[in-house]
């Protein structure tokens, strides 16, 4: 969308009319590159397994900027959270149709570990599959600016003393089992809050009531004046510059905890996958270059998140994630779920 | 920010240019907030593509009026049909309805509209002005503290079932455990939703407001040839006189309508907590205050407005923590956040520095709204109380088809409409054997969000149940539920004693003392 765009009082009027004159007098007028091509033929219909207003939502909606364009057809949004993200995808599976119109913009890394714990009746990936990843995102633990904790160091020997209450988005999610493995690692304690999202999570860390918090890295960077970041679950922290040259857990402690991102991706039913190869490689083919163009890059950075987190996937490239974080999670299902 | 009267003049002159935008925002906002289902929320995600097109300043007025005028309209219903639009009215058909039954359906309109814009441009102005204080409020009010608010709402259980305290008792119960299906809070795991996928994740509000009240009230009008009784069908003709009595009324709980709208305000900063909260606590203060608390749910004009002089003030709150911290208040602040992302509006402290005029802007917007929602609207309670004289057999059809599609559109599941089906049944029952069905929604609505803090606040205090008496703030909220449940019941006993008095030496009360 060209952002430069206004509308007046007249145009807007104008506009209605006209649009609406034109969808009387002429019923399904085909648009320019679409009528040349058999798909698509219409809108997508998109479900988000979280909240509006959240992270994969202004992701989903920069990433259509782009994407739109190249498909010549627009992006309807429906929300499901609920049930760390089961809800959604249970809707997806079962009662949207599998025609290639209807997709789901999922984060890889929490919902495959709900898919592990909760055990859902779908089939991964049989019934869905991730095609076109947009975005690795590290998880990260963060304080409050004025904190007492200043390193990772200072708050593991807190831990050690006394269990740290930190937290987090859910309790299966990457960044959660990172907090665990340090616990294991290094012989502290952290006492996991989950707050059911990103926002309510960063309101507990700015009024106090957890002492540190674990999310992924871009929601925290974006409101870089009321946190501090003190390390990151992956081998090379990518934001070492507008981090304060925070160090990766493993370097800091010697541990050897498995890179631990969310990954936002595109999904679509396995079965019109394998059904319409030409028009599943035109989805993949079109993905990659939104992903590339500016367009996307600029409404990306307009969020307030860092362009270098954009890390385009194909759909072996998500497969591969999607089932090492299934192994993952299983490690740590007990504490996970509420097996004791 | 230093307040530069150069700004804040050219803010009140852009406001004042998008007033064509405003109008008909409003105008959309009352008819959504007064259909059952619909919300500002659902209305702004369909018309994203809209607001993403439009000017920035634009879309903002656009996308506040309407929000603002939601909040309004849900009382319409409320007062009228015993619906309410919205959650954040259910408490206004306490006395609302009681009012109708009266012949004084215009008199509680004006009640609402009043109430409704005032609260609003009093939070809204007071916003503008006390933007750095707020923004800490939700600093103070955590985990520990909400659990105390949710006592507050949940102690009103008690007092609006005061007449049979024990049927008061198995509603509110009864709510709550309706309230706790879903997934729990801690690890996600299903409870009690019996394989329905449309359950786990709790009770929905919609349906089960549409259908404890609008579903089972039209089953109740089947039984009458009209909503008001014979008796009351006189009064109830338009009369521009009760819009000035209601305005005279209005004028004088001035003061309920200030604080109230403050409770409001100062609820809808706190991020999740939202407008049914802050108007069942306003409601209940105002009771707990009142000389008259047993006036209370038989047709008492504070009983109208405090809920909705809150849950106006509460629309103000909710942009507070997004404005200030870059964090969503509630679900409509959220779909504002994207609109705001999408143009590039950097949110939080440095908006104040790098936007100044986006950001007291939207309050601007705010004010605007709530003036023309008082010139819209007021001269219309004259024809929206008559309603009222509809036969229930046009009403009822109506009422019924409407609020099926309302169930249906929140979420778009066909489950919801058997839901609203099944709670419409729920409540005519309730109706039938005098359970109060506002104890029931109370205990669906804070059920879920008593259990989250609460499992929150004891896995903070690691199973230490003292962490809910371990803060200041927290512990003056507890000092005030005790209150709010002690001075009501010491007063009645008062007067009792009064009254007892008054009975064995009317002469000692009188002053004519023998001599």
């Amino acid at each position: 969308m060209d952002h430069s765009t206004r509308i007046t009082r007249r145009a807007l009027c104008g506009g209605m009319a006209a649009a609406g004159l034109l969808a009387g007098l002429v019923p399904g007028l085909p648009v320019s590159r679409a009528a040349a091509q058999s798909y698509p033929q219409r809108n997508f219909r998109v479900i988000i397994p979280t909240g509006q207003g959240g992270g994969a939502e202004r992701l989903a909606r920069a990433f259509d900027d782009a994407w739109s364009k190249l498909l010549n057809q627009q992006f309807e949004y429906t929300f499901h959270p609920g049930a760390a993200g089961q809800i959604g995808y249970e809707l997806f599976v079962k009662q949207r149709e599998a025609d290639g119109y209807n997709l789901l913009f999922g984060n890889m890394g929490p919902e495959m570990i709900m898919y592990a714990v909760q055990k859902p009746d779908y089939r991964f990936p049989e019934d869905f599959v991730y095609f076109s990843r947009t975005d690795i995102d590290d998880s990260c633990i963060f304080v409050r600016n004025d904190s007492p904790y200043k390193d990772l160091k200072s708050v593991v020997e807190a831990a050690k003393k006394n269990p740290v209450n930190v937290a987090v988005s859910r309790i299966p999610h990457p960044a959660s089992i990172g907090m665990l493995a340090l616990g294991e690692a290094t012989g502290s304690t952290y006492n996991l809050i989950p707050y059911g999202g990103g926002n309510p999570t960063y309101v507990a860390v700015m009024n106090g009531e957890a002492d540190v918090g674990a999310l992924p890295i871009t929601g925290v960077l974006s409101l870089s004046s009321q946190f501090r970041v003190l390390g990151v679950f992956n081998r090379e922290n990518i934001f070492a510059g507008i981090t304060d040259n925070a160090p990766t857990v493993n370097g800091a402690f010697g541990t050897s905890i498995p890179d631990l991102y969310s990954s936002r991706a595109w999904a679509v039913h396995s079965s019109w996958a394998d059904a319409n190869p030409e028009d599943f490689a035109l989805l993949e083919r079109t993905s990659r270059e939104a992903h590339a163009s500016d367009a996307f890059r600029d409404a990306f950075v307009k969020t307030g998140s860092p362009v270098e987190s954009l890390k385009y996937g194909d759909r072996q490239v998500c497969t591969e994630y999607a089932l090492a974080m299934l192994d993952l999670a299983k490690r740590y299902e007990p504490v996970l779920s509420a097996q004791r | 920010m230093g307040w530069d009267s150069a700004l804040l003049l050219s803010l009140a002159v852009d406001a004042v240019m998008l007033t064509w935008i405003v109008v008909p925002a409003v105008l959309l906002g009352i008819l959504v907030g007064a259909i059952p289902g619909f919300s500002a929320q659902n209305t702004l995600i369909i018309l994203l593509p809209l607001t993403l097109a439009m000017d920035i300043n634009m879309a903002l007025a656009f996308m506040v009026s309407l929000y603002c005028a939601t909040h309004l309209g849900g009382g319409i219903p409320a007062i009228l049909v015993n619906m309410p639009g919205t959650g954040g009215a259910a408490a206004t058909t306490l006395d609302g309805y009681q009012m109708t039954l009266k012949g004084k359906a215009q008199q509680a309109l004006v009640l609402c509209f009043v109430a409704s814009t005032i609260g609003g441009l009093v939070t809204s102005i007071a916003t503008v002005a006390l933007l750095p204080f707020l923004a800490q409020v939700g600093m103070y009010l955590r985990s520990v503290e909400m659990v105390a608010v949710m006592v507050f709402g949940l102690v009103l259980i008690a007092a609006i079932a005061a007449d049979d305290p024990l049927k008061g008792i198995i509603a509110g119960f009864f709510g709550l455990m309706i309230g706790a299906i879903g997934t729990d809070h801690i690890y996600g795991t299903p409870r009690a939703a019996f394989g329905f996928l449309e359950l786990y994740d709790g009770v929905p509000l919609v349906p089960a407001l549409i259908g404890l009240f609008a579903i089972s009230e039209a089953f109740s009008m089947m039984e009458r040839s009209t909503i008001v009784p014979r008796s009351a069908v006189v009064d109830s003709r338009a009369h521009w006189a009760d819009t000035l009595e209601g305005l005279r009324l209005s004028l004088k709980y001035w003061w309920l309508t200030i604080w109230t709208s403050f409770v409001g305000l100062l609820i809808g900063v706190v991020p999740g907590a939202g407008a049914s909260i802050a108007s069942f606590v306003a409601y209940q203060q105002a009771r707990m205050f009142s000389k008259t608390p047993d006036e209370f749910g038989k047709g008492f004009a504070p009983g109208v407005v405090a809920p909705e002089a809150a849950n106006n003030g509460v629309t103000s709150g909710t942009l507070v923590p997004l404005m200030a911290i870059g964090v969503p208040g509630g679900s409509t602040a959220a779909v504002m956040m994207v609109v705001l992302q999408y143009h590039g509006i950097v949110l939080g402290p440095r908006l104040f520095i790098e936007s100044p005029e986006i950001a007291y802007g939207i309050f601007f917007s705010m004010t605007l709204s709530y003036i023309v929602m008082l010139f819209t609207i007021l001269p219309l309670a004259r024809y929206m109380s008559q309603v009222v004289l509809i036969p229930t057999r046009i009403l009822v059809p109506l009422i019924l088809s409407l609020t099926i599609v309302g169930a249906f559109a929140n979420r778009e599941y066909v489950f919801d409409m058997g839901l609203a089906l099944v709670f419409g049944v729920i409540g005519y029952i309730a109706r039938k054997t005098n359970y109060h069905v506002t104890a029931i929604l109370i205990g669906i609505i804070l059920g879920p969000l008593f259990e989250q803090y609460l499992l929150r606040s004891l896995r903070i205090g690691q199973g230490d149940l003292t962490i809910l008496f371990s803060s200041t703030i927290g512990n003056v909220l507890w000092a005030f539920v005790v209150l709010s449940v002690l001075l009501p019941w010491l007063r009645s006993r008062q007067q009792e004693r009064h009254r007892r008095a008054e009975r064995e030496n009317p002469a000692a009360l009188t002053g004519d003392q023998p001599r």
